[in-house]
């Protein structure tokens, strides 16, 4: 169902398409954020943006398709003005290399602790289930990469719009108890995570992640076995996938199989050549900057999103309406979300919705009452506990990561 | 939970549905900020395991007519299908030649290195025309 490029559409014809968005499924669902061009298509506001969506994967709705093998699929915006917690069906989805098993039997499957502890064990899902206190957090998981179109000057990779992140309520147990079940050694500086996809020649490095030993035993960082109550769709890593809250999703690798404890640091592929952001603030360079320090990616920044307006929306002069989004914190939880309605000269604090722990997704909105006709440029931004805040100038480096700039739209009072 | 493509159909239309009605007739901050309903048990959500078993998706597309489509239909389908390729920003020929690069150094794809340069012409020729763009901005990186 792919096709190959197409040329970007006219605006004025983007903008009558976008008008009659309310035909298909989105329009039903509420507002969309981006252009719905058809019910089948979603034009993306940035070049050769035109994506399908996508029915066709098992165990999920309707997606937005960046490739379909391994698959990369991009959670339409407006699921996420409908709840704080993304439902499975419409979590997305990122896979690296294409040997994916198909099938995973629960009654063969075993997870493996080894290297550099007292016992190396394995454990069946039932051990994990019945052999653990069980743990639950609320955490975003979010791409490296979620946001890669709109970087300018545009970079290669997978070209997604802000969709490539989703918020879930995560049920499992503590890395740290597994861990000790094994019995972590005196020396032991990293654990290793490695799960059953593979490369389709054997020449591709393994998708592997490590985290510093003692981040891995912080209590936090867990195996979910289950996801918003369910097992993971298997796009999203049944049975078992590590869950790094605050953490960019690289770490959170599916199919989890096999945890390695190292004594030295991990000089894999994906750690050590992959995944790599300038050490600056923000992972923020001038293109084509040379001899910058580069570090794993790590830590997630503050981001805040409209997701009942969009650009080019039509407002009332004179009536209040409710302007509302999400928003989190990052590596640390929500502090403040603050709204402006005037290009970000005078700033608000939002109202902010339940909150379901420092690494979820949580609810802001304003009323918002526009008196002189005209465009007005809305604008959002999130402060985290830690004094983070999100900038005004938008991040750049070369490999399309950590955009967290604050986000605006204009809308139209007549 | 063993699936087959046409159970996978009915199984996702219920969210769907479900979506609708919450949408119609709840405002925030009603049920919809809520968390999902709770299905705890003495030992988590998770009671029984079953077989999980589905099928992806085959990519139909193949690379579009050009001097180098053979080549990029017998190397690049190998590992992955055509579509992220082709919705790539415009890049210059240059800066296909470090993807195909990064392609055969870091991933192990078997293209002959006499093949690089004419593989790069034909993408950028493909990827050509879209509107203009900045400098430069490869930097060789997986992810």
């Amino acid at each position: 169902m792919q096709r190959s490029l197409f040329p970007p559409l006219p605006l004025s014809r983007r903008r009558f398409l976008s008008g009659v968005s309310g035909l298909g499924l989105t329009g039903l669902l509420g507002a969309s954020a981006w252009d719905a061009v058809a019910a089948d298509l979603v034009e993306f506001p940035f070049v050769n943006g035109r994506r399908e969506l996508a029915t066709n994967f098992p165990q999920k709705g309707a997606m937005i398709l960046q490739r379909t093998r391994p698959p990369l699929l991009e959670t339409p915006f407006e699921v996420f003005d409908q709840g704080v917690f993304t439902p499975n069906d419409r979590f997305y989805v990122r896979w690296h290399l294409a040997n994916i098993p198909t099938e995973v039997d629960p009654a063969t499957f075993r997870l493996n602790i080894r290297g550099h502890v007292d016992q190396p064990i394995q454990l069946t899902l039932d051990d994990l289930v019945r052999g653990f206190k069980p743990f639950e957090i609320a955490a975003v998981n979010q791409c490296s990469g979620n946001s890669r179109g709109f970087f300018s000057p545009r970079v290669p990779g997978g070209e997604w719009a802000n969709g490539a992140m989703g918020n879930a309520r995560w049920t499992g147990v503590r890395l740290k108890d597994v861990l000790d079940r094994a019995g972590v050694k005196a020396g032991a500086l990293q654990a290793r995570f490695n799960g059953l996809d593979t490369g389709v020649v054997p020449q591709t490095p393994d998708f592997m992640k490590s985290l510093a030993i003692d981040h891995a035993r912080d209590g936090e960082v867990m195996i979910a076995y289950a996801m918003n109550g369910e097992p993971l769709p298997l796009l999203n890593g049944f049975p078992l996938r590590l869950v790094v809250p605050g953490w960019y999703a690289t770490y959170w690798v599916k199919m989890l199989d096999d945890i390695e404890v190292l004594d030295k640091p991990d000089d894999n592929f994906w750690m050590t050549k992959a995944y790599l952001i300038p050490d600056t603030p923000f992972a923020n360079i001038v293109p084509g900057q040379k001899d910058v320090k580069m570090v794993p990616i790590n830590r997630m920044l503050p981001r805040s999103f409209f997701t009942n307006v969009k650009d080019g929306a039509v407002l009332k002069v004179g009536q209040t309406t409710t302007v509302r989004g999400i928003a989190f914190g990052g590596d640390t939880a929500l502090a403040k979300v603050l709204f402006s309605a005037d290009s970000g000269s005078r700033w608000q604090e939002a109202r902010l919705g339940s909150d379901h722990g420092k690494y979820s997704f949580r609810r802001w909105e304003v009323p918002l009452r526009l008196s002189s006709p005209g465009s007005h440029q809305l604008m959002i931004k999130a402060v985290n506990a830690a004094g983070s805040v999100q900038p005004d100038r938008a991040n750049w480096n070369g490999a399309g990561f950590m955009r967290n700039v604050i986000e605006s739209v204009s809308v139209q009072a007549a | 939970m063993e699936m087959s493509p046409r159970g996978i159909v009915l199984v996702s239309a219920i969210p769907i549905l479900l979506g609708i009605a919450l949408a119609a007739g709840l405002t925030w901050p009603g049920t919809v900020d809520s968390a999902p309903a709770a299905k705890e048990a003495a030992n988590g959500p998770v009671k029984k395991w079953t077989k999980v078993s589905v099928e992806l998706p085959a990519s139909q597309t193949a690379f579009p007519p050009g001097d180098g489509a053979v080549i990029a239909n017998a190397q690049c389908l190998i590992c992955h299908s055509a579509g992220m390729v082709l919705r790539q920003p415009p890049l210059t020929q240059d800066e296909w030649v470090g993807e195909i690069n990064k392609m055969r150094n870091a991933y192990g794809a078997a293209l002959p290195a006499d093949q690089v340069d004419a593989l790069a012409k034909y993408l950028h020729s493909i990827n050509d025309g879209q509107s203009p763009r900045g400098s430069s901005t490869v930097d060789g990186q997986g992810g």
